[in-house]
């Protein structure tokens, strides 16, 4: 997909494959528009997302509740970043999947974690990634976390109020150190330095608050990360599975660990049952 | 001692017929003196006398309620332990910052409450009234599991209404050792050994699940029960201001001072910044 908007296609071929609706070439020359000018999705002419979405909601009738039925955590501290998340996908009260990848990897300098609809996720975030492959093909240098964030953040800005359900966290190390963004469905964008995102995330922020320190060491923040998803997982029924953790370093992340959370929790909770 | 005795045996007669208490059942209304004059065909709540209930249907609410609480208790080898916050909150305005929303029942029975305070604190005042009675009665205190069974029936007519009792738990020690029991408007009733209601709850749980087991010393249940509640407070913007802590054992309960939470926090930026600097 990056490779064939900056090689010189023929746009004859183009205007085949690309989307029905889109009248004009799609931005080749000028590349400061990253995909938000143009609507990349063909939406049907005469219908309106916002309003068929505002009847969805209302009491009395059809109501389709979006909830982010996940956990995922990620907190910046002294050696970098550590995202943590749960592998389960729901659909409704059916576990869908019980390892489910929740966490994209962008490039080896950035991460992207999932929550909320997994479709609308997966997409933005694949999207996402191409933006910033194509950053760095067309400047020679790696985007900034703000930057990708920021291109996030405006995607999801383009479509809002049409029912898009994602709510993510941008992780990596850049120029200016370790860089931590959420980024919500209503184009929301906070810098911080711990977020936990799905309908675990208040669990989640008990635990992380409470043993959080900024000059941890590296085994006391995996620790945290894999105690703040295994108790968020213990009391929240959209979450569990195993935990997929992520250690953000200077050099790149690595993938840490992928422990089972009731292994976790029996191991925690030895004394108490 | 005649007219005692006809006393006695009147009591003793309305006591054994029906039970003086009514609580609201929705049925045709009964011709009573006590009561109104109204429509024998159209049902309403017969009017209990002495509770101030709505002689209509289901009166609509005057603002939307909200119940923002951080409420726990939970069991280990030295008792059971009860923590809340005590801010109270209505919708956004912070309406009582000292609130006390673990009431007291009899020496060794506690209840904490969340939801509505004044249907919380109305229907404590009815347990404990009911607990008298049954102890004047009988001769003996009625068991935790007794009280709520007795408090859920007693909730069990106003549901579907908006009446909020929220997470009531009671809790004791008595002869067969502690109990901790939920109790829900909704009807709910569970026993256990660890709970936590409010909406501050979630941030309580995952603290309380770290570190509650049945082998704590009192100082470190104590420092756990803080801990969670400072966390739920930290996060949860309907939970705050100080902290309550009841200790029960066999003996009867004994309350802590009531701490400022407002301390812990600047404790924890205190070392932060110690931390920063080194």
């Amino acid at each position: 997909m990056a490779l064939f908007e900056v090689s010189g296609f023929k746009p004859e071929l183009r205007g085949k494959i690309t989307a029905a609706g889109q009248t004009h070439v799609v931005d080749r020359p000028n590349h400061y528009t990253f995909g938000t000018k143009t609507q990349e999705f063909a939406v049907p002419l005469g219908v309106d997302p916002s309003g068929f979405l505002k009847s969805c909601s209302q009491d009395g009738g059809v109501c389709i509740d979006l909830n982010h039925g996940t956990t995922t955590l990620a907190f910046k501290f002294r050696h970098g970043v550590i995202v943590a998340v749960d592998s389960r996908a729901s659909a409704g009260s059916y576990i869908a999947s019980k390892e489910a990848n929740k966490v994209i990897e962008i490039n080896p300098y950035l991460l992207g974690t999932m929550s909320g609809s997994a479709a609308d996720c997966q997409h933005w975030e694949r999207l996402l990634a191409k933006e910033c492959r194509l950053y760095k093909l067309r400047n020679n240098h790696r985007i900034s976390v703000a930057a990708a964030s920021k291109l996030l953040s405006n995607m999801m800005l383009g479509y809002r109020g049409m029912g898009l359900s994602m709510g993510s966290m941008i992780c990596g190390w850049d120029k200016q150190g370790p860089g931590l963004y959420y980024v919500d469905d209503n184009g929301t964008r906070l810098s911080g330095h711990m977020f936990s995102t799905g309908c675990g995330n208040s669990y989640a922020y008990g635990v992380v608050d409470s043993g959080y320190r900024e000059d941890m060491t590296v085994e006391e923040a995996y620790e945290l990360g894999r105690r703040g998803i295994a108790h968020a997982t213990h009391r929240d029924a959209y979450s569990g599975g195993v935990v997929n953790m992520y250690h953000m370093q200077e050099d790149g992340w690595i993938k840490v660990c992928k422990e089972d959370v009731s292994e976790l929790i029996h191991r925690y909770r030895k004394g108490m049952f | 001692s005649a007219l005692y005795s006809m006393a006695l045996q009147d009591l003793s007669a309305e006591y054994l017929d029906e039970s003086p208490i009514e609580f609201g059942q929705i049925r045709v209304v009964q011709s009573s003196s006590a009561m109104p004059s109204q429509d024998s065909m159209e049902p309403t709540f017969s009017l209990p006398i002495g509770l101030p209930l709505s002689s209509s249907h289901s009166v609509p609410l005057p603002f939307p309620m909200s119940h923002g609480t951080t409420t726990l208790a939970f069991i280990f080898q030295g008792g059971v332990l009860a923590a809340a916050d005590t801010r109270s909150s209505c919708s956004g305005l912070v309406a009582c910052p000292a609130a006390q929303k673990i009431l007291p029942i009899h020496s060794h029975l506690v209840g904490t409450t969340s939801g509505t305070s004044a249907d919380c604190a109305l229907w404590k005042r009815i347990l404990a009234r009911e607990l008298r009675l049954y102890q004047l009665r009988h001769g003996r205190r009625l068991s935790t599991g007794g009280a709520a069974k007795l408090l859920s029936h007693m909730l069990q007519p106003f549901k579907g209404t908006e009446l909020s009792v929220g997470g009531q738990q009671c809790f004791g020690r008595e002869r067969s050792g502690p109990s901790l029991y939920y109790v829900c408007s909704d009807g709910t009733r569970l026993k256990g050994t660890l709970f936590s209601v409010g909406s501050g709850s979630p941030y309580a749980y995952s603290v309380l699940d770290q570190g509650v087991q049945w082998g704590l010393t009192v100082q470190e249940a104590v420092s756990i029960a803080r801990e969670a509640v400072f966390r739920a407070t930290y996060r949860d913007a309907y939970s705050g201001n100080c902290v309550d802590l009841y200790h029960i054992t066999s003996k009867g309960w004994t309350r802590r001072n009531r701490e400022d939470l407002k301390e812990e926090y600047y404790r924890e930026k205190e070392r932060q910044r110690q931390k920063h600097k080194a």
